[in-house]
């Protein structure tokens, strides 16, 4: 979940609430979601809470959901915006893997150091968040001083392209960094080129962003030092590139408001695909940029009753509404609906269903009376676990101790350390359903038989008192094209026996009394598995049907367990007792 | 006649002129005194014996008691010290005096009380005078003192009184039991009594010939430790499933099963989590080296695809993210049995169901994470959910509230949250049963539309989730995982840890 650092002065200031000590404010932003998880070394505070509410990444963002909590403000709050002077030309160079760009100019701003840092921040837990590490979404800021633009087209007073260029096609000097570097030796030799190098290595074209001086910046990469943004910054570019058109202009807008809530004046731009390139269909090619608009949805009044199980006046929706930041209006007729305007910060908003959650917190969900439901369902078992619970009954009066064991195993515990190799015609030589990308090497595949658990288990147990029966009646899986899933799932019933005097006959005798249990009715015709010792194996033929395996367990086997005591054990599919 | 070797050696030790105690009978027959009494009362109850019982008092001396017999009353000792400093001849200063006796702490304020009330001197504005004529060898206090460390008892009541309210004595109460034979045990030794035999076990062939009657059985030391037993047990977190699969059918909950292999549709697409969900990532989830599924329902995979492209409903948004079939297609172990939710609830488990439905699964899930005392790759889920016409926020409290009330779980907490796939959404707090630290016990919602949507439910579906392991983590005690679960078992921790029930 995503961690929002905030300074609490800051807070303090934003809110214009000077009074509010710190644990004040951790109680009321407890009532907004927002867990206090400790300090940081400067003192900030800082808050977990779930990656809805993503406009609270920064403490301007916090704020504003504060001062609609303390009711100092209500309704949908847009800024003023000026029109645009600089516009983004998108090149037809620009690379297709990463087709789109949005950006804003800001103006008037007064960065302190507190400021800044958050600005800093807000950039980085967007890119976490929305974008997808970058992936999805990169932000650029830049200081519009150091910017130098001039017209590329007619009617545009200055501009700045986003272009496409070889990995070795021109040079620039990164943030942190003296030396002039191109694209590609960025990913090689710079820190934060080789973080990123992932996210644009496979591409023909790298993406970068061109004034009338050159190259300045190499998204989502990393910024030239040109433009670099301090304290002393009083006008701002801010660029977005992203596959994304929407979920970039959605984290422009967040780092807008931001900006807008230090003081400062938002700017447009105009975005210019140029012919040839890739622009988003649902916008068309020439777009101004932020975009503030505000967003409309509708919901029932019945709809919010039924969901929160509440009568509610109209007029205390609306008043929930507006205190969750967003207006609505409504028409007296029989069936009351409400239209609801939804700022554009909000990211998480994809339903009328999140509107009646709005209300609901508005509310406060802590102030519902829980009651238990008027509905009446027949409950009960599926008939598969019966079973398998039966088996362990009867597994455990014979005195096994019953085992659960990880579905997850290796190659070399499921068939190597057991003598046996995979696609061969023995119980457990099925050829194995394996994970992909593995994250560890005792984990790889799905175990197709469960008597390699049973004997890592006593493996694992050598220290501990004999005799060791155990049991378990638990999953295994092998590769079978003719499943949907491609993978075919069943139960074994599994039993093992290690005690001084354990043979075949401990074995039997065990297997004998489950399957008399059930009435199956057993034979064992002599057969052979490496796993056994020759001579003293058998399948287990239920109702005339070979289900499993019983024998000794083969010397070399035993040793290979470090275990000093023989070992008579058997398997066979749980179907068989149905 | 036959007794009992036991009882036959009290009764011969027995008199009939005079009353024998237990002790002079135990000393005597070499047996135990706590076997003679039982023996005794035997006879007794055979008419053979005569049981009296004597209660005494009897004193005891307390650690305090017998440091003074070494050393002497603290009274007798400070009058001694005075009497050397000359208060017999007129008033000397405390503090001298108590400095000569050698009197340690407590014992100033024993010596300062007592020496006035026996006469032996008095106490006038921190100066102290004695009598010469005072005998503190004539003390009855000390005599008493000494009497009874020899052994010997004391009879004057009042100084016994005396001495135990000073916390020098003991006063008891003992019970003595004397026995002497009766006419008939002493017509019974005349006509000769036998000792029975004494058997070890008892056999078929002992029960079978009748002779058990007459045999006395040999005593054994039961208190002593027997070898060990090992039953077989049920595994302690099946025993917390079984608990919860009780509770859960009691509710009227119907149990769910399906596949723990599965498409990412069913996984995670039908749940509505976008396919660039960091939870969908490779490193998150289990891919399976096997070819994609096929058989998806067309018209259901297209009404997934368009929630999750467009939205559902007139004024439902999609996601700003790719959406591909290739991916939905994908199999992979399961990281949720929420996927057995979707199969249900769509119909595609078995039949389209109608509200109202209660469903449940207690079944294993996996997730790519390092293995730790609190994490495992694989652990159980508990899913369950309720389906019908307008549920609310209210109904899903009410539902949950009963649920962990039979944990012992009480005054749960709801703190919204969000998840995906439902809204409004809660994350579950309780108290410790034990603790009460404050502990996550689950995570709960009401589906969204875009996942009822497209599965064809057109009403109301809560749903909750809860690790499994976390409640037999809670009830076992247990502080590491691995010692529950899986091929690191312990297997001394499974046979030990205490059955709940």
């Amino acid at each position: 979940m995503p961690v929002v650092d905030v300074d609490p002065d800051a807070l303090r200031g934003l809110t214009d609430r000077t009074e509010k000590t710190n644990e004040e404010f951790k109680e009321d932003l407890f009532g907004l979601g927002l867990e206090f998880e400790g300090e940081t070394d400067d003192g900030e505070l800082q808050f977990e809470f779930a990656p809805d509410r993503l406009d609270r990444l920064s403490v301007e963002g916090v704020a504003r959901s504060l001062r609609y909590h303390y009711g100092d403000d209500r309704g949908v709050y847009v800024p003023d915006t000026n029109d645009a002077e600089w516009t983004i030309e998108v090149d037809e160079s620009v690379p297709d893997e990463r087709p789109y760009v949005t950006g804003a100019v800001v103006r008037g701003v007064d960065l302190d150091e507190s400021a800044l840092e958050s600005l800093i921040q807000l950039q980085e837990k967007l890119h976490a968040t929305m974008g997808r590490g970058r992936a999805k979404g990169a932000i650029g800021i830049h200081d519009l001083a150091m910017v130098k633009g001039a017209p590329l087209r007619e009617g545009a007073e200055r501009s700045i392209t986003y272009r496409g260029i070889e990995p070795d096609g021109e040079t620039f000097v990164p943030l942190d960094s003296n030396d002039e570097l191109t694209p590609a030796e960025v990913l090689a030799e710079h820190d934060t080129g080789r973080t990123y190098a992932d996210l644009v290595s496979e591409y023909d074209r790298y993406p970068a962003i061109y004034d009338e001086l050159g190259l300045f910046s190499f998204p989502p990469v990393i910024n030239g030092r040109r433009t670099e943004v301090d304290t002393e910054s009083r006008e701002l570019l801010v660029e977005l590139t992203g596959t994304d058109q929407w979920t970039i202009d959605k984290m422009c807008t967040i780092v807008c408001y931001a900006l807008s809530a230090r003081g400062a004046t938002i700017e447009e731009v105009e975005v210019a695909y140029a012919d040839g390139t890739t622009h988003p269909e649902e916008y068309g090619s020439d777009l101004v940029r932020p975009n503030l608009e505000v967003d409309e949805k509708s919901v029932s009044h019945d709809r919010i009753e039924t969901l929160l199980g509440v009568d509610f006046e109209p007029r205390d929706v609306v008043d929930c509404f507006e205190r969750s930041g967003l207006d609505a209006s409504y028409t007296l007729d029989e069936a009351v609906t409400y239209e609801v305007e939804i700022p554009p910060y909000r990211v998480d908003v994809l339903h009328p269903l999140d509107l009646v959650d709005d209300v609901g917190r508005a509310h406060g969900f802590d102030e519902l009376e829980p009651r238990y439901p008027d509905v009446g369902t027949v409950g009960g078992r599926h008939e598969r676990t019966r079973l398998e619970d039966a088996v362990r009954t009867s597994l455990v009066g014979l005195g096994f101790e019953d085992l659960l064991n990880f579905h997850m195993t290796s190659g070399e515990e499921n068939y190597d350390r057991m003598r046996i190799e995979p696609g061969t015609d023995v119980l457990g030589g099925d050829e194995p359903v394996r994970i992909t990308e593995p994250y560890s090497e005792e984990y790889t595949q799905l175990r197709t038989w469960a008597l390699p658990s049973l004997l890592l288990l006593l493996e694992g147990n050598t220290h501990n008192a004999y005799p060791q029966d155990v049991a378990e009646v638990g999953f295994v899986a092998e590769r079978d094209e003719t499943e949907n899933t491609n993978v075919a799932e069943s139960r074994h019933v599994a039993g093992a026996v290690a005690r001084r005097d354990a043979s075949y006959e401990a074995a039997k005798g065990r297997l004998q009394a489950v399957c008399d249990d059930f009435g199956a009715e057993l034979e064992t015709p002599r057969t052979d598995h490496p796993t056994f010792i020759d001579g003293r194996t058998a399948a287990v033929v239920l109702d005339g049907e070979s289900v499993g395996v019983i024998g000794e367990v083969h010397p070399a086997v035993l040793v290979d367990h470090d275990l000093e005591v023989p070992v008579a054990a058997f398997e066979f599919d749980l179907d068989a007792l149905r | 006649m036959r007794l009992p070797e036991r009882q036959l050696a009290v009764l011969e030790a027995a008199s009939a002129t005079d009353e024998r105690t237990m002790d002079e009978i135990a000393a005597e027959t070499d047996l135990k005194p706590e076997t003679v009494t039982g023996a005794a009362f035997d006879l007794r109850d055979e008419g053979l014996l005569a049981v009296t019982e004597t209660a005494t008092e009897v004193a005891e001396l307390t650690d305090e008691g017998r440091d003074y017999v070494a050393d002497g009353l603290p009274e007798t000792r400070l009058y001694r010290a005075a009497v050397d400093a000359g208060a017999a001849d007129g008033a000397v200063p405390m503090g001298e005096v108590i400095g000569r006796a050698d009197l340690a702490g407590p014992e100033v304020d024993i010596a300062l009380a007592n020496l006035p009330r026996k006469g032996f001197g008095r106490i006038d504005s921190g100066e102290l005078t004695v009598d010469p004529d005072a005998d503190p060898d004539a003390d009855p206090e000390a005599a008493a003192l000494e009497a009874l460390a020899d052994g010997e008892s004391v009879d004057d009541e009042a100084v016994l009184d005396r001495l135990a309210s000073r916390g020098l004595v003991d006063l008891a109460e003992r019970t003595t039991r004397a026995v002497r034979l009766t006419d008939d045990g002493v017509d019974a030794l005349m006509e000769g009594v036998e000792a029975a035999e004494t058997v070890g076990q008892v056999t078929p062939e002992l029960l079978a010939s009748g002779e058990w009657a007459d045999v006395e059985f040999a005593e054994y030391n039961v208190e002593a430790d027997a070898p060990a037993v090992e039953g077989g047990r049920k595994h302690v977190l099946r025993r917390t499933a079984d608990r919860v699969k009780d509770v859960l059918v009691g509710m009227g909950f119907q149990e769910m099963e399906g596949p723990h292999a599965d498409s990412d549709f069913w996984i995670n697409d039908c749940l509505f989590m976008p396919q660039d969900h960091p939870a969908r990532t490779h490193w998150d989830r289990f891919a399976l080296d096997v070819d994609p599924m096929e058989d998806i329902p067309p018209a259901l995979l297209d009404r997934v695809e368009t929630a999750h492209r467009d939205g559902w409903g007139e004024d439902g948004d999609g996601y700003h993210s790719p959406w591909s079939e290739e991916f939905a297609r994908e199999v992979a172990l399961r990281g949720h049995t929420t996927s057995l939710s979707m199969r249900y609830l769509s119909g595609y488990a078995g039949a389209e169901l109608e509200p109202p439905q209660r469903y449940f699964s207690v079944e294993k899930v996996y997730r790519n994470d390092t293995l730790d005392p609190t994490h495992l790759l694989e652990f159980f889920q508990i899913e369950g959910w309720v389906m019908a016409e307008d549920l609310s926020v209210r109904d899903l409290m009410g539902t949950f509230e009963e649920f962990y009330r039979q944990f012992g779980i009480t005054d749960i907490r709801f703190k919204p949250h969000y998840n995906p796939y439902t809204e409004p959404s809660f994350e579950l707090f309780g108290d410790h049963p034990e603790t009460g630290e404050e502990i996550e016990i689950g995570n709960s919602g009401i589906f969204r539309e875009e996942v009822t949507g497209p599965l064809g439910v057109d009403c109301d579906v809560m749903a909750w989730g809860l690790a499994l392991e976390r409640l037999a983590m809670l009830t076992t005690g247990a502080e590491d995982i691995r010692d529950l679960h899986g091929t690191l078992a312990d297997i001394d921790f499974l046979r030990t840890a205490e059955v709940s029930y």
